[in-house]
């Protein structure tokens, strides 16, 4: 447990890892609502995590974790409960990516509905890396960065040919109620600043890192304001008819008509990184609980499995109902987004400022 | 090295039991037989009575004849009330499963372009293992004629029709082409219009043979051309666009290299080649909305109808006459082109588009207006290579 994570990881974590759950079904789900607007509840949703992302690296300073933090100013008791709160929070925000990654598995590497057992696999690796603690993850970061920038500018690159983007024109035509559902919609898909807190005391605090960590942060939002930017200058009106995004906008370059569909392989690239990042969040829940309960053995091992468990049982369930959970996840239950991903961030960094 | 050895034979099995997992999980043990899969290369749609007529035409491996390349296909036919209705009879007629992964060509009859296509399109944009980079075409007839037809050039009627809409063919001028993508995007868009290429098919008949009409069905080999274009409005073709105005559209998006149209010198025709195109429709607000359509092409002559002498033929420059003639007969093809998109009610040339992008408010006030009330001006440069 002595292993800390470095700045650098950190850094590719928030410019590189954090990103890439947004561009499966954000895109279309945006621009169902705020159409050629879609851009601006991006951008909104981006600046506040930018902001408690911010407020989480300030809080860093103290170099304690999330769960010490605020068990020295409001005691123990209140800082399990809300350790507890917050790995709810977090295991609950892992459904989406989680039924996204299978949706986009069984729709993009296949070419019919392949049985729901082909996907269970992912539960063993999730299992794995759920019962493994948080700092591991900091070498996986490294491998995972290069690999987000290569696809990520594969993809970028071989759809530049297709686009139109005077499509994104004019700026405000999906009016205040358009925008105001994209950034309702949106919160869903944001919740890096939570999870950030449950790497507190796992990394050094470092002069600069505050900003610097909010520039990384900022730096992978530039990436997918682009991505988003290109993936409406590809479809235009039927955008909101267009899931699995980053599969769909490289395959019209000019090139595949003789190489092939050789976008796949930027398309893979992404995916590898998708399938980290989605389970990312329970396990940042798993090591809230695991410090706020003193470390006991097995603690995380059960945890990890039960987890594992549970969402191979919620993705049976739940694999005719995807639209609806979603619905459910964005609409009656939105507001748990910006409660544990920006105002706890914000509380955080007021109680490490008082502490 | 000795406990390396010891539990080797245990991390093969583990290796082995992975592998074998791994191919499990991922579909491998149940990839669907390519013996009970039909791949469709083309979908032919024609409306009936009782709602949709699908052609299906379907690769089949040709293992008879090495000596023959290209694909073998058949046609099947089914009826229903919707186009998943047909695909599922296809199925059920076949017992085949239908796969759209490989349709690259999507052709509609005749009289299925009457009503809104986009009635039956859309089971393809829902359809998440359908590509819509597909090709859309409309044909003289019905979509059933021509799918079942011999070609003349290749062994299926759909891959000699997909030859029609090559990059080659397109950078000619003569063909005017567009993706399902494409065609959803203009009828989803501000201006609800489109254009696909209208496909015909005249049997081959070969030099000093006569046309015999009496010749059976499936001796008759098919040649195909889509020179001209449909035009679309709210999904239902409006008018048809003659090579003319086809060539002209064409040069308006910039499209046409080492294309050729004819003008004359004199008396006489002579053809001549495009080498630059630059050409644009612009819309602008003065008193009034006004679209300027702008053609700037550089030509070298390239064909007399007449013998000339080795100086004319080994000469670069183009006489001004005949760039002269060039620029009269390109401005009335645009002309003519204009007043078919108007009076058939398309706004081929997006002008609403470009309105909604550049004004919410003077696009408010004009786009029921538009492109009829737009006050049109052309300009029609033609440069010789020298």
């Amino acid at each position: 447990m002595n292993e800390k994570i470095s700045s650098r990881q950190l850094y590719f974590f928030l410019a590189c890892v954090a990103p890439v759950g947004k561009l499966v079904f954000l895109p279309t789900e945006l621009a169902k609502y705020a159409k050629n607007d879609l851009l601006l509840p991006l951008l909104v949703q981006f600046a506040l995590q930018a902001a408690a992302v911010f407020c989480v690296l300030l809080a860093a300073r103290r170099e304690q974790s999330f769960y010490d933090l605020v068990a020295d100013m409001g005691g123990a008791f209140t800082a399990k409960v809300l350790s507890v709160l917050l790995a709810l929070f977090l295991a609950f925000a892992t459904l989406l990516p989680i039924l996204e990654q299978k949706t986009f598995v069984q729709s993009v590497f296949y070419d019919t509905l392949p049985s729901i057992l082909s996907f269970a696999p992912y539960f063993l690796f999730a299992a794995y890396v759920l019962t493994h603690p948080l700092p591991a993850l900091g070498r996986i970061w490294d491998v995972l960065a290069p690999i987000f920038l290569v696809g990520m500018a594969g993809i970028l690159i071989l759809s530049f040919g297709a686009c139109d983007f005077g499509a994104l024109l004019p700026v405000g035509a999906a009016g205040a109620k358009g925008f105001g559902r994209g950034v309702m919609l949106a919160s869903s898909w944001f919740f890096d600043a939570a999870v950030l807190l449950s790497l507190l005391g796992k990394f050094r605090y470092r002069r600069g890192m505050a900003w610097k960590g909010t520039l990384a942060y900022v730096a992978g939002g530039a990436i997918v304001l682009l991505f988003f930017a290109v993936f409406y200058a590809v479809f235009a009106e039927t955008a909101m008819n267009q899931l699995f995004a980053f599969a769909k906008t490289s395959k019209y370059f000019a090139g595949i008509t003789v190489l092939g569909r050789i976008d796949y392989l930027f398309i893979f690239a992404l995916a590898i990184v998708m399938a980290y990042a989605s389970v990312l969040p329970a396990q940042a829940g798993v090591s809230l609980l695991s410090d706020a309960f003193s470390h006991p053995k097995y603690l995380s091992l059960i945890l990890g499995i039960s987890l594992a468990v549970l969402y191979f049982i919620l993705s049976l369930l739940l694999d005719y109902r995807f639209g609806q959970a979603v619905n459910l996840i964005n609409g009656p239950l939105f507001w748990l987004f910006p409660l544990f991903s920006v105002l706890l961030p914000a509380a955080t960094a007021l109680v490490g400022r008082k502490a | 090295m000795k406990k390396f050895l010891k539990t080797l034979p245990s991390k093969l099995w583990i290796l082995l039991f992975a592998a074998v997992i791994f191919t499990f999980f991922s579909n491998d043990f149940g990839l669907v037989d390519i013996q009970k899969t039909a791949i469709i290369l083309a979908a032919g749609i024609d409306r009936t009575e009782q709602g949709f007529s699908v052609t299906a035409q379907i690769a089949v491996p040709d293992s008879s004849d090495r000596t023959k390349g290209g694909t073998s296909s058949v046609n099947i036919e089914a009826e229903g009330a919707t186009v998943s209705d047909c695909i599922s009879r296809i199925y059920s007629k076949t017992g085949w499963v239908p796969k759209l992964v490989f349709c690259n060509l999507i052709v509609m009859g005749e009289e299925a372009v009457k009503e809104d296509v986009v009635s039956y399109l859309n089971y393809f944009l829902r359809n998440e293992y359908m590509p819509d980079s597909c090709l859309l075409a409309v044909c003289a007839g019905t979509a059933h004629e021509l799918l079942v037809s011999e070609s003349a050039i290749d062994d299926s009627s759909s891959i000699a029709v997909t030859k029609l809409f090559s990059e080659e063919a397109k950078k000619s001028g003569k063909v005017l082409v567009t993706s399902l993508k494409d065609f959803a995007i203009g009828y989803y868009g501000v201006s609800e219009s489109g254009y696909l290429p209208f496909v015909r098919m005249t049997e081959q008949v070969h030099a000093g043979e006569k046309k015999d009409e009496t010749r059976p069905e499936e001796e008759r080999r098919m040649i195909y051309s889509a020179e001209e274009t449909a035009i679309f409005s709210h999904g239902r073709m409006v008018a048809l666009l003659p090579r003319e105005q086809t060539l002209a559209f064409s040069m308006l998006q910039g499209n046409v290299f080492a294309g050729t149209f004819n003008a004359r010198d004199g008396d006489e025709p002579v053809t001549l080649s495009v080498l630059t195109n630059d050409g644009g429709v612009k819309l602008s607000f003065s008193r009034g909305p006004r679209v300027e359509f702008s053609l700037d092409l550089r030509v070298r002559l390239c064909c007399r109808g007449l013998a000339a002498s080795m100086d004319d033929i080994a000469g670069d420059e183009v006489k001004g006459e005949i760039l002269a003639s060039a620029e009269e007969i390109l401005s009335g093809y645009v002309r003519d082109l204009y007043e078919t998109a108007t009076e058939s009610g398309c706004d081929l040339f997006h002008l609403r588009r470009d309105l909604y992008r550049s004004s919410l408010s003077r696009y408010a006030e004009w786009k029921e207006a538009l492109p009829a009330a737009a006050v049109p001006s052309y300009r029609v440069r033609v440069h010789s290579t020298k």
